[in-house]
């Protein structure tokens, strides 16, 4: 599903941020990244959303070549890649319908398909209730609930998260980690940066360590260090 | 193709986001167009002026007493025969009285005294191209002064020299009033442009989100270009409905009183039309493209 092979990703001012990276995940895989600040875990998902192009290697997302990717073709690519992140991105003045309604309208659904959709996802995360609440309303775990509603809506292959936890309190981490492990059963590839020690140590998962830019380890069921 | 729905909501909803710039955009672009639109007319103004007092002849060949019908056909002949000559009409005494009489309708002291008799018949000679006023006086052997060599013609003159004279006098007003309707036009571009760019940065969040989910480029832009759209023609229908105000409260008036003067009439006006809304379409898209290009490399 994702495969990047020898991988460098260096900055127009010069920090590289990446250093021969190879990485496979396969269909249904969920991947912790981790590392500390500014050991590349944002750079990792920023290439695979195509929001940069490495400087060297290559990277395959759902089967497309990243750097053959035309400016033409990267909104399609981006619409199999659901995405989540710290600060959520809502849009205030929507609401919740319409926040996760916005992400169908805007790649041209007819609004058949959205009315049938945002209810069926919405309940997913539990949020059936708060349907035409506004955001300023919501706590940080329905907020990213929503966000997290708004990234599966349309049915992804894949879902980045990039530290997705990282505003929330405990118990609310757990509750989203519960959501992110739902979504990856039904068969989303699921890639989370984080830097949540318990999280990473509860979950079990497959982790991939990143240290200045480069793999220092890659464990299936593994923990944070 | 976007919705229509969502294309009316986005439009709307970013004209009452910046009222203010959007009505210096809306009302530059009116006075850009109301000005261009003058300039049009006052052109069209002009050529039925010309086309009225010289019937679209160049070039008048007058013909000494008594005209001879030989001489008629050989010098038609001679004429005709040459490239830049596209047509020539005998025009006979009774003609050319009555043509004098329509010119000068409205100086009756003038048209009383003067003898039908006294004016000369001549050639009118259209040319292809007015420039070559030359090579018809050197083939009829005449001088630089119209003064003619060849039995039977009097004199030639070159209408153009007073086209030359109504033009240039012309000139200078419609070239002023261009130039300056394109300096509004550029103004109303930038300010077009402004008014992009302000929506562009105030949505850029949600632009941001638009591009994470997958819209396409296009997606996103063609809300920001029908805004600006939206602004420019509703200033060139402003600016059509003043160019018909002022035809009617200027130039209806005069319809009466000065009548050998062929008057701009609605269908000129109504030909202007188009013009204004493709000045109008073209500014906008350009300001848009240009206001949006630096917010969209993604």
């Amino acid at each position: 599903m994702i495969s990047l092979q020898h991988v460098t990703m260096v900055y127009r001012n010069g920090t590289t941020a990446l250093e021969d990276v190879s990485v496979e995940v396969d269909k249904g895989e969920f991947v912790f990244i981790v590392g500390q600040s500014g050991s590349g875990k944002s750079t990792f998902i920023r290439l695979l959303l195509k929001e940069e192009d490495a400087t060297k290697g290559e990277i395959y997302v759902a089967g497309k070549n990243l750097a053959k990717l035309t400016a033409w073709k990267t909104p399609h690519l981006r619409r199999n890649i659901g995405t989540v992140f710290q600060d959520f991105k809502l849009l205030q003045d929507k609401t919740v319908f319409e926040n996760v309604g916005f992400a169908l309208e805007v790649i041209g659904k007819p609004k058949h398909v959205i009315d049938q959709r945002v209810p069926e996802i919405l309940d997913l995360v539990g949020l059936s209730e708060k349907l035409n609440n506004y955001p300023d309303e919501l706590s940080g775990g329905e907020q990213q609930r929503v966000s997290m509603a708004r990234a599966c809506v349309n049915r992804p292959l894949v879902l980045l998260a990039d530290e997705p936890t990282g505003n929330l309190d405990p118990s609310t981490s757990v509750e989203i980690m519960r959501l992110l492990d739902k979504v990856n059963r039904i068969g989303t590839t699921v890639v989370m940066a984080t830097h949540d020690q318990a999280i990473v140590d509860a979950m079990r998962r497959r982790v991939i360590e990143l240290d200045k830019g480069k793999v220092i380890r890659d464990q299936a069921r593994g923990v944070y260090s | 193709m976007p919705r229509f729905e969502y294309l009316f909501r986005e439009t709307t909803s970013g004209l009452r986001r910046n009222g203010l710039v959007a009505f210096a955009a809306i009302s530059t672009t009116f006075i850009a167009l109301l000005l261009f639109g003058l300039a049009l007319l006052i052109s069209r103004q002009v050529s039925l002026m010309i086309d009225q007092a010289t019937g679209n002849v160049e070039v008048a060949v007058y013909l000494s007493d008594p005209v001879n019908p030989d001489t008629v056909s050989s010098l038609t002949e001679t004429l005709v025969a040459l490239p830049v000559v596209e047509t020539v009409d005998f025009e006979d005494k009774e003609e050319a009285c009555a043509r004098f009489k329509i010119l000068f309708r409205n100086q009756s002291a003038l048209v009383n005294t003067v003898d039908c008799d006294a004016l000369p018949a001549s050639l009118r000679v259209g040319l292809t191209n007015p420039e070559e006023y030359a090579q018809v006086a050197a083939v009829l052997g005449c001088g630089r002064d119209g003064r003619c060599s060849a039995p039977g013609i009097d004199q030639i003159v070159d209408q153009s020299a007073f086209l030359e004279k109504l033009f240039s006098i012309t000139r200078v007003f419609r070239v002023g009033v261009l130039l300056i309707s394109f300096v509004m036009l550029v103004s109303a571009a930038i300010l077009i442009a402004n008014t992009v760019r302000m929506g562009l940065f105030a949505r850029r969040k949600e632009i941001g989100i638009m591009k994470l989910v997958g819209a396409t480029n296009w997606r996103i832009r063609i809300p920001f270009l029908v805004e600006g759209l939206f602004e420019s023609l509703i200033g060139a229908v402003a600016a059509i409905l003043v160019l018909f105000g002022l035809k009617v409260a200027f130039i209806n008036p005069l319809y009466g009183t000065v009548r050998f003067v062929p008057w701009v009439s609605n269908s000129d006006v109504v030909a202007v039309i188009p013009w204004l809304l493709i000045a109008a379409a073209v500014v906008s898209l350009l300001a848009g493209l240009v206001g949006m290009r630096r917010f969209l490399d993604v």
